[in-house]
C-alpha cells in the first residue's frame, strides 16, 4: 500500500512527501500582529478596566502610570513563553509545560488555574456585551435593568459557545479589518477628546500632567498593587501572539517583530485612551460607570452617531475576547484529558465540526451557570470575579515564569543571552507576580475590598478566589487517585537540541 | 501523471464523495488519494493536543476510508494535511495534474454556506481542476 502523509508537526508521518504547500502556515508578520492585538482584545479590556483601575482607592490621577507598570512582568513572562514554546513548537500548552518543567501537580494547577481564570472573565464580558448592546441602541431602561442584561448576556455566552464549538472562524482578512476598526476608533476617540481638552475645556476637564505617567506619584504600593492586578488583566492573551510560530527569516533570533509591534501598539492604546478619557471629564465619571464606561463619554467625544463607532468597537472586541476565552479552556480541559489528567470525555472532537465539543460545551455552561449565580446575587459581584481573576492570572503567569528557568536550568549559564532571557527575565516576571499575588491576596481579605459587601466577614474578591481554590484543591486530591500514571510521571528538563543553532531556513519552517 | 483526488472527512457527504471517487477510479484506471484536510484557529494558543488529536482524528479517518476503498478493489494513497480543505485539495490536484477533485455536499444552503464556510463551495472558486461534487 502506498501512503503519505502530510504533517507539520511530523508525529506520524508515514513518508514524508516533500511538499510545503500542504503544511500548516507559518504566521506571517501582520498575522501574527492582529493575533496578538485581537486576543488582548483592547477595546474590551478598556471597557472592562478603566472604571475600576480608576476606582481603585489612593490611584489618583496615575491610571496611566498603572498600564505602564502592568506591562512590565507581561514583558519578562512574554520571554518565558517564547522559550517554552521553542520546546515545544506549535503552541505548547500550559498545562504541559508546568507539567514537564515542575511536575504534574503543578501542572494540573496551573491548568485549572487557567480554566478556573477563563470561567471568572465570562461574567464580567457577558454583562459589558450586553450593556453595550443596549447602548448600541439607546435603550437605556434595559441597559439599567440587571435581569435584561443577563438575558443579553446569556444569549451572548450562548451564540459565542456556539460559534466556538461549530468552527466557525473569520477569515484573517475580516479579522483585520475588524481589528483595524477598532484600533482606528479607539485612537480617534483619544485624539478627539484631547483636542477638546485643550480647545473647549468640558465639564471637569483635566489637562493631562507627566505625573499622570509617574508610577513613582502613587500614593501608596497598596494602591499601585490593586492598579497593576487589575492592569495585568488588560495585557492577558498577549502572550499568545507571541508564542506562535512566526514566518521569519531567522526564528532563533529572539521574538519577531510582530511581538515588538503589537507590544507597542498595545501600550501605546492603553495608554493614550487611559489619558484621553481620564482628561475629558475627570476620573470621577470612570469611577461612576464601571461597567459602561465608554458610553457615558463617547457621546461628547466623538457626537451622536460616531459615538456608535465606540460602542461597535467594544462589541467586536468582546467577542473577540470571549472567543479567546472558550477556545484556550476548551484546548487546556482537552490538553489534560488526553495526559488522563481529566475524564477522558473532554478530550472528544467533534466528528463535524473538529472542535473540542465537550470541553467547549461544558465551557459555555459553566460560564451561564457562574454569570446567572453571580448577577442574580449581587450584580457588584461581577467586578468582584474580575478582581479576583487578577489573582488566578498573576498565578499560573508567574507558574509559567518559574517552569521556564526551571525547564532549561542546565542551559542558563550557556551564554550571557540564555541567562537574561531565559533565566533573569523569567524569575523576574514570575517574582513580581507573586509579589502582587500574595500582596492582593492580604489587602483583598478586607471587608471593604470589593464593589460588593463583605461576605463571610471578608472581602468579596477574596471570598470567590479562596472558593475558586479550594474547588481546585478538592479535584485535585479527587483525581491523584484516580490518574496514577499522570501524577507519577517525574519532572524533566530540556532536550538540548532545542538551544542548537536553527537548521537552514528551508527545514526551519517544519516546526520540528 | 493524472490521478483522482478525493476530500474525506467522515461525514455522510464525503462517504458518498468516496464511494462515487472509488468508483470513478476503477472505471477510469486513475489513481485515488484520498485526502483529510484540517485547520485549527492558532488564536487563542494553547493548542499542541488540540492539534495531535485532530491528526489522530485524521488518519483514522483516512485509515478507514482506505479500507472502504480496499474493499471496493481499488488501492488509494493518503495524505494528512494541515491547511484549510479547499487550499489543500487545490494544491495537491495542481501539483500531481490530478484528472479531478471529488468532494461531498452537505446540501447547505447558499447563504450558510457564505458565512459558515462551505468546502465545496471555496473549491469550485478556487480549483483549476474540475471538481465534481456529490450530494450526500
Amino acid at each position: 500500500m502506498e501512503s503519505a502523509s502530510i504533517a507539520a508537526g511530523g508525529g506520524s508521518v508515514e513518508s514524508g512527501v516533500e511538499d510545503k504547500g500542504l503544511k500548516r502556515n507559518a504566521i506571517g508578520y501582520i498575522s501574527n500582529v492582529v493575533i496578538g492585538v485581537a486576543s488582548t482584545a483592547p477595546g474590551y479590556s478598556l471597557a472592562a478596566t478603566l472604571g475600576v483601575i480608576a476606582a481603585v482607592g489612593g490611584i489618583g490621577l496615575q491610571a496611566p502610570a498603572v498600564m505602564i507598570v502592568a506591562f512590565l512582568p507581561m514583558l519578562c513572562i512574554a520571554a518565558a513563553y517564547y522559550y517554552l514554546n521553542r520546546a515545544d513548537p506549535d503552541c505548547g500548552t500550559t498545562f504541559t509545560w508546568v507539567s514537564k518543567a515542575i511536575g504534574p501537580k503543578s501542572g494540573w494547577t496551573a491548568g485549572w488555574a487557567i480554566i478556573a481564570t477563563d470561567v471568572l472573565v465570562m461574567p464580567s464580558l457577558a454583562f459589558v456585551a450586553g450593556q453595550y448592546t443596549f447602548q448600541l441602541f439607546d435603550w437605556q431602561s434595559a441597559a439599567n435593568s440587571k435581569w435584561a442584561v443577563l438575558a443579553a448576556g446569556v444569549i451572548w455566552i450562548v451564540v459565542m459557545t456556539w460559534i466556538c464549538w461549530r468552527g466557525v472562524e473569520l477569515s484573517a482578512r475580516t479579522q483585520q479589518i475588524l481589528l483595524s476598526i477598532e484600533v482606528f476608533t479607539l485612537c480617534l476617540f483619544a485624539v478627539v477628546a484631547l483636542i477638546k481638552v485643550y480647545t473647549s475645556a468640558p465639564a471637569d476637564s483635566i489637562k493631562p500632567a507627566f505625573s499622570w505617567f509617574n508610577p513613582f506619584d502613587i500614593s501608596t504600593t497598596h494602591a499601585l498593587v490593586g492598579g497593576v492586578l487589575l492592569g495585568v488583566f488588560i495585557y492577558w492573551g498577549w502572550d499568545s501572539g507571541v508564542a506562535v510560530n512566526e514566518e521569519s527569516e531567522n526564528p532563533a533570533e529572539g521574538p519577531g517583530k510582530s511581538a515588538i509591534v503589537s507590544t507597542l501598539l498595545l501600550v501605546g492604546i492603553y495608554v493614550l485612551v487611559t489619558t484621553a478619557a481620564q482628561a475629558f471629564h475627570g476620573p470621577k465619571l470612570l469611577i461612576n460607570n464601571p461597567d459602561d464606561v465608554f458610553a457615558p463619554l463617547g457621546k461628547g467625544v466623538l457626537g451622536s452617531g460616531l459615538d456608535k463607532l465606540l460602542i461597535i468597537a467594544v462589541l467586536t472586541s468582546a467577542s473577540a475576547s470571549t472567543q479567546t476565552t472558550i477556545l484556550p479552556t476548551a484546548r487546556t480541559s482537552l490538553s489534560m484529558a488526553r495526559n488522563r489528567a481529566l475524564p477522558g470525555i473532554f478530550g472528544r472532537i467533534h466528528p463535524r465540526y473538529l472542535s473540542p465539543d465537550v470541553s467547549t460545551l461544558a465551557m459555555g455552561a459553566v460560564s451561564i451557570l457562574v454569570f446567572a449565580f453571580l448577577v442574580v446575587k449581587d450584580q457588584n459581584l461581577v467586578f468582584d470575579a474580575f478582581t479576583a481573576l487578577g489573582l488566578g492570572i498573576c498565578f499560573y503567569y508567574g507558574l509559567t515564569g518559574f517552569a521556564c528557568a526551571i525547564y532549561y536550568r542546565r542551559h542558563l549559564f550557556a551564554s550571557a543571552r540564555n541567562f537574561f532571557f531565559i533565566g533573569v527575565l523569567p524569575i523576574l516576571g514570575g517574582m513580581s507576580l507573586g509579589y502582587i499575588f500574595v500582596r492582593s491576596v492580604i489587602d483583598l481579605r478586607a471587608p471593604d475590598s470589593g464593589a460588593a459587601g463583605p461576605l463571610l466577614g471578608l472581602g468579596a474578591p477574596f471570598v470567590i478566589a479562596a472558593i475558586t481554590f479550594i474547588i481546585g484543591a478538592v479535584l485535585l486530591l479527587l483525581s491523584i487517585p484516580r490518574y496514577r500514571e499522570y501524577f507519577s510521571r517525574k519532572a524533566a528538563v530540556v532536550d538540548p537540541k532545542v538551544l542548537e543553532p536553527p537548521p537552514p531556513p528551508a527545514a526551519a519552517t517544519e516546526g520540528s | 501523471m493524472a490521478g483522482i483526488i478525493v476530500g474525506y472527512d467522515g461525514s455522510d457527504g464525503a462517504e458518498a464523495a468516496l464511494r462515487s471517487a472509488v468508483d470513478l477510479s476503477k472505471r477510469l484506471g486513475e489513481r485515488l488519494t484520498v485526502v483529510f484536510a484540517f485547520e485549527a484557529n492558532p488564536v487563542g494558543g494553547e493548542a499542541l493536543d488540540y492539534w495531535a488529536a485532530l491528526r489522530e482524528h485524521g488518519e483514522g479517518r483516512l485509515a478507514k476510508a482506505l479500507e472502504e476503498a480496499k474493499a471496493a478493489g481499488v488501492e488509494a494513497e493518503r495524505v494528512l494535511a494541515e491547511r484549510p480543505p479547499a487550499d489543500a485539495l487545490s494544491e495537491l490536484a495542481r501539483e500531481r495534474d490530478a484528472a479531478m477533485i471529488v468532494v461531498g455536499s452537505r446540501g447547505e444552503r447558499p447563504i450558510a454556506a457564505a458565512i459558515l464556510g462551505s468546502t465545496p463551495h471555496r473549491l469550485l472558486h478556487l480549483s483549476e481542476t474540475p471538481v465534481l461534487v456529490v450530494r450526500g
